[in-house]
């Protein structure tokens, strides 16, 4: 084992502790915006790996989460709860007494989406820049809008509520380990792919298609298979999401959800892990911190009345404030690597060991 | 230089925002005295959420009037202090999650109002579920019958959409007197689709005629242009419209309608009631009939009285029906507190769950069994330019 891989297990070892330490001390509030937090992380990272990787630059993200947050939704809630939700127009009945397991409902829900991404992407894909965020921006609505219309199966514009607990012990206590496993796994899974042969095309088509198809990359099969997995962990984030809440519904899945991903890719950097995972905890926490500005606030014997917005406001002109001086988000397109902190340890060490010598 | 100057401009302009909206109010050290001691157990935390923010600021913002206005004549209750907190939930149903969430589990509130909007106050409501320490909510504004279902600490002072369905139907197979309709819905608006559902279901009853609704037509949101749908109306054989749905759609379907030449009766929702849609629909606004939850002139109960003459002296204009209901759900609380003698959570539910006969300002409140409003609801018209009251029907 190299000392590397050493490094990355004590690190993951480390991650999965000071989780555990969180889950049992944070309260409820806390704990909804950790979880929020691993949530982001995922979409974050799936759409990544299309705008960022392949420079595909997409905007159907909110109609894969809606296709995963009601698959996981429909295949795990007990049938008294459907035929509560459902007191319009009875819900179908090849649906009404299906009841899964929530991990299964999961990777179904991660299924259809990447099915979803497959139907989407084989026609689409063949767009380039604007078209293509056009087109999958269009695709994102229509999943929205047949999603209001077909009552029977996803109750329509009323929405859904009561979908049960992540996890399989019907607990609270247990979500955390669901949305930061499942981002850690992404990570993971993201690195890897990132490093590996598929992940240099991804970067080679990025850069310049032309070269990269005369390198003998296969244009299509590579933007394909970047668009897939990314719409695959967008359902699983999405359903993810829709379990935390505990209700769904069409309209929750505007093209504001998607925005808001692609503003935490921009932001960490567009082509790095790192910078997503860094940007997605930094502005979910960030929105929730900043609510102290709405509110009334009191400097000396002065109180200013507090405007709801405000916080928005400070967000908004701390997001220009980074994007000016870092033009190409937080990390750019660097990670973060064992390979850099290594260096920089040396650095820091090496004057010493020479002061030591002389 | 250029992102020195770039960062310079930046805190200009953030300086610049702050100094025009923000009103700077200079607290004597009594006052400070007061607002330092608040963190003590002497004071009850109301907590709201609403939506101040994002595409439904504007009904957050009549709600919080009314709340404003019931706090400063009830500042009190159990002789301690009333806090209200207010959090913004964006109009964003993650967001509404966090806003409860924060109320519940930060600064734990007795009793939660809110919200406008019925996704939000089910996203509050299943936070509320799912929460160790369970707070009671009132609901305003928001009339999906899911708010309440199977949640026993969700309440509401509104009527919910099944029941001014029955009373739009009532209307038309009564008043109006027509023995086949038309409908025109919002598909994606959770209130137009079932508003239509169970004014249906009543109409047919009522006529005994399972073919009483002739022609059903549906839009998006944002739709503008409905002349396809209305022609196929005018020819369907209908003598009235139905058509629920948000504002400004409606308007435009009045509006078109004329211009079809289609002078059938149009009968709608609560959401009419907005000076947009006289300002929008503007003649053709004329003689349409809409339900809603409370009029100046349907003086329901004393608080109506109390509740108009303050609003007029602090606010200068005609409330909302909404407005009303906001300044029930605050006076509610304060009545659950004052009957539970606690300022527990679970002391306050039980409470609101034994209310009897409480007095509104927007009618008299009796919960059913799902924890919704048994009132009464208005009728009115638009004529001259202007909403008129026509009549008030009770709850059976």
């Amino acid at each position: 084992m190299s000392k590397k891989t050493k490094l990355t297990l004590i690190s993951i070892i480390a991650c999965i502790g000071i989780l555990f330490i969180l889950n049992s001390t944070l309260g409820s509030y806390q704990l909804r915006i950790l979880n929020l937090c691993g949530i982001y992380v995922i979409l974050a990272l799936s759409l990544n790996l299309i705008n960022g990787f392949v420079g595909l630059f997409s905007l159907g993200h909110a109609g894969f989460m809606a296709i995963g947050a009601y698959t996981s939704a429909l295949l795990t809630m007990p049938p008294e709860a459907k035929e509560m939700n459902f007191f319009l127009k009875p819900i179908v009945p090849w649906l009404a007494n299906v009841q899964l397991s929530f991990p299964i409902a999961l990777f179904m829900a991660g299924v259809l989406a990447a099915g979803a991404g497959v139907l989407i992407g084989a026609p689409v894909l063949r767009l380039k820049d604007d078209y293509l965020a056009i087109a999958t921006l269009g695709f994102s609505e229509i999943i929205r809008v047949i999603f209001t219309n077909t009552q029977s199966i996803t109750n329509g514009a009323l929405g859904i509520k009561g979908l049960p607990y992540i996890g399989i012990f019907n607990k609270a206590s247990e979500a955390i380990w669901w949305t930061w496993g499942v981002a850690i796994i992404t990570i993971i899974f993201m690195a890897l792919l990132i490093n590996g042969s598929y992940g240099r095309a991804f970067k080679a088509i990025r850069e310049d298609e032309i070269a990269a198809e005369a390198m003998g990359i296969n244009l299509f099969k590579h933007k394909l298979m970047a668009f897939v997995i990314g719409s695959f962990f967008a359902g699983i984030g999405g359903a993810l999401l829709g379990h935390l809440m505990g209700t769904i519904d069409p309209l929750m899945f505007r093209f504001l959800l998607t925005f808001n991903i692609v503003l935490i890719v921009v932001l960490g950097g567009i082509g790095s892990i790192t910078g997503s995972v860094i940007s997605a905890v930094i502005v979910t926490i960030a929105m929730e911190a900043l609510r102290v500005l709405d509110g009334d606030m009191q400097i000396g014997s002065y109180i200013i009345k507090g405007i709801p917005g405000t916080r928005m406001v400070v967000f908004s002109a701390l997001l220009m404030i980074v994007i000016i001086f870092y033009q190409r988000g937080i990390m750019g397109t660097n990670e973060f690597t064992w390979d850099w902190i290594l260096k920089r340890q040396k650095k820091i060490s090496e004057p010493l060991n020479k002061e030591k010598v002389s | 230089m250029k992102r020195k100057i770039a960062l310079l401009l930046v805190f200009v302009l953030m300086f610049a925002t702050f100094a025009a909206g923000c009103a700077v109010e200079k607290v004597d050290n009594e006052e400070k005295q007061e607002s330092s001691n608040s963190q003590d157990s002497d004071v009850i935390k109301i907590g709201v959420f609403e939506p101040l923010t994002g595409p439904n600021a504007a009904g957050g913002a009549l709600e919080k009037e009314g709340i404003e206005l019931a706090k400063e004549l009830y500042p009190e209750v159990l002789g301690k202090k009333i806090e209200v907190v207010y959090v913004d939930n964006k109009s964003d149903k993650v967001e509404a999650a966090n806003a409860a969430t924060k109320l519940i589990d930060q600064e734990k509130v007795s009793v939660i109002i809110g919200s406008w909007g019925s996704g939000f106050s089910i996203s509050a409501g299943e936070v509320i579920k799912k929460s160790e320490r369970k707070v009671p909510a009132i609901g305003t504004s928001c009339t999906n019958p899911l708010v309440t279902k199977n949640n026993d600490y969700y309440f509401r002072v509104a009527f919910v959409d099944p029941f001014q369905g029955k009373v739009m139907a009532n209307y038309a197979y009564k008043e109006v007197g027509a023995k086949k309709v038309a409908f025109i819905i919002e598909k994606t608006n959770d209130y137009a689709v079932g508003l239509a559902k169970f004014f249906e279901d009543t109409y047919k009853e009522l006529t005994g005629d399972e073919n009483a609704v002739v022609y059903r037509a549906y839009y998006q949101t944002g739709d503008q242009d409905f002349t396809a749908q209305l022609g196929n109306i005018k020819e369907s054989g209908a003598e009235a419209i139905f058509a629920p749905g948000n504002f400004t759609e409606s308007a435009l379907i009045m509006k078109q309608a004329k211009e079809l030449g289609i002078e059938l009766p149009i009968l709608g929702g609560d959401t009419w009631e907005t000076p947009e849609v006289i300002e929008i629909a503007g003649e053709a606004a004329e003689g349409v009939v809409f339900s809603t939850f409370f009029d100046v002139n349907a003086e329901l109960t004393d608080t109506t009285t109390e509740f108009l003459e303050a609003y007029k002296a602090k606010y200068n204009k005609e409330p909302a029906a909404v407005t009303a209901l906001a300044f029930d759900a605050y006076l509610l609380a304060l009545d659950a507190i004052k009957r539970a003698n606690s300022t527990d959570p679970e002391a306050i539910r039980d409470a609101l769950e034994a209310t009897k006969d409480f007095p509104g300002a927007a009618g008299v409140v009796n919960f059913d069994e799902n924890g919704d409003a048994v009132k009464a609801a208005v009728i009115k018209t638009i004529k001259d330019g202007k909403f008129t009251y026509l009549t008030t029907v009770e709850p059976n």
